[in-house]
């Protein structure tokens, strides 16, 4: 069970003061969270890599938490940093397989439907959605991707270039 | 790819750290502004009108301006180092907006008035504007980039002309207090040229610096 915004809050106040087993308990829960959260937004083969590296930003990152407010939107910032971060990296078109057994419904839950990464893709033009979603989520070539979405092979690497860079501009958009 | 990863590590690894707080680089700014104040009144001296307690308008609105633009910019910088997806901190736009009436206005006067003469740009007074400005807003900005750099700002390029914006508006304040000239063809091209070059230098500069 994922503890609630309340509950992670509280205790990575105490893990900032140092507390080992409220850290431990906010990395676990957060390794789960995470997991989800990636869901079809990457090739599954690199969502435990995202993670990873999601663990080890919040891990450096710490002290940038402020307890007085929520905690899974200040995660989902930097989880959502380290997305665009990743997207930015080709990785091979053979890895475009995609995990229903993960996936999250991002309307079962307001707050969760909110800083969520579909949300950020909802703000992106059709076209430049299209293309990210077809070269850098699903791991489609230029031309591939060209030939399933109908733009033009060009097209298609403007639309990436011009999305990526929206995205990266968008992390804390709600 | 790795498969494992191991939570303890970094339970281990576990320091407790210092929250960071919005005084801290608030504290740090007007510091580094009240430096750069006193290094050039004691290096060039402030304003005559200052100094016998009369302040002109047109230099005590440029100063109001420039500093609610600083002060603006500035909580902006500080709240992308901690990052909230659905934060928004938009106010800054309309100090800035404020601050464009000025070059707005002289540009409004010079299409009525024309033509402008040279003179009234006062061109060896505004380099020196530019110059002095400059090396104040580096010394505030790069105080302000090294603290940026503990927080985890997510939109770097943001950060980066928010940061030169603060900048450039402290370090044109300083220079304001010294600065002799009060006509406005003068502030809306010089302080207008001081401020944009600023931001444009804290966009180029300051993402590589604080990429994490």
């Amino acid at each position: 069970m994922i503890a609630n915004d309340n509950s992670l809050s509280r205790l990575m106040a105490l893990a900032q003061d140092g507390d080992q087993s409220a850290y431990r308990t906010v990395l676990s829960e957060c390794q789960i969270w995470l997991a989800r959260y990636f869901a079809r937004r990457i090739c599954p083969t690199l969502v435990d890599d995202l993670v990873q590296e999601t663990l080890m930003s919040l891990h450096r990152k710490r002290s940038s938490y402020d307890p007085a407010r929520p905690f899974l939107p200040w995660l989902a910032a930097i989880a959502r940093y380290r997305w665009v971060d990743q997207l930015r990296r080709s990785y091979r078109a053979n890895e475009t397989e995609l995990d229903d057994t993960l996936s999250v419904d991002p309307t079962g839950n307001a707050v969760i439907a909110q800083i969520s990464i579909e949300r950020m893709l909802a703000f992106l033009p059709p076209g430049q959605a299209t293309a990210l979603q077809l070269v850098k989520i699903e791991g489609l070539t230029t031309a591939e991707a060209s030939q399933r979405c109908g733009q033009s092979e060009p097209l298609i690497k403007v639309n990436v270039h011009r999305g990526l860079k929206k995205l990266a501009a968008m992390v804390e958009k709600e | 790819m790795r498969t494992t990863f191991d939570i303890d590590e970094l339970v281990n690894d576990l320091q407790p750290v210092r929250r960071l707080h919005i005084w801290q680089p608030v504290a740090l700014t007007a510091l580094m502004t009240m430096i750069a104040v006193f290094s050039i009144a004691s290096v060039y001296g402030l304003r005559a009108d200052i100094m016998a307690g009369h302040m002109h308008p047109m230099a005590m609105l440029r100063a109001g301006v420039l500093l609610l633009l600083g002060v603006a910019t500035m909580l902006a910088t500080i709240a992308t180092a901690r990052p909230a997806v659905g934060r928004n901190s938009t106010g800054w736009r309309w100090a800035l907006a404020m601050a464009a009436l000025f070059p707005m206005t002289a540009l409004v006067l010079a299409v009525i008035e024309t033509p402008v003469s040279l003179e009234a740009l006062h061109m060896t007074l505004g380099m020196y504007c530019l110059r002095i400005s400059f090396i104040s807003a580096l010394l505030i900005g790069g105080t302000l980039t090294l603290w940026l750099r503990q927080g985890a700002p997510t939109s770097l390029t943001q950060a980066g002309w928010l940061t030169g914006l603060a900048a450039g508006s402290f370090g044109t304040f300083a220079f304001s207090l010294h600065c002799p000239e009060t006509g406005i063809y003068y502030i809306g091209l010089w302080y207008s040229l001081s401020v944009a070059l600023s931001a444009l230098i804290g966009r180029l500069l300051v993402p590589p610096l604080i990429r994490w």
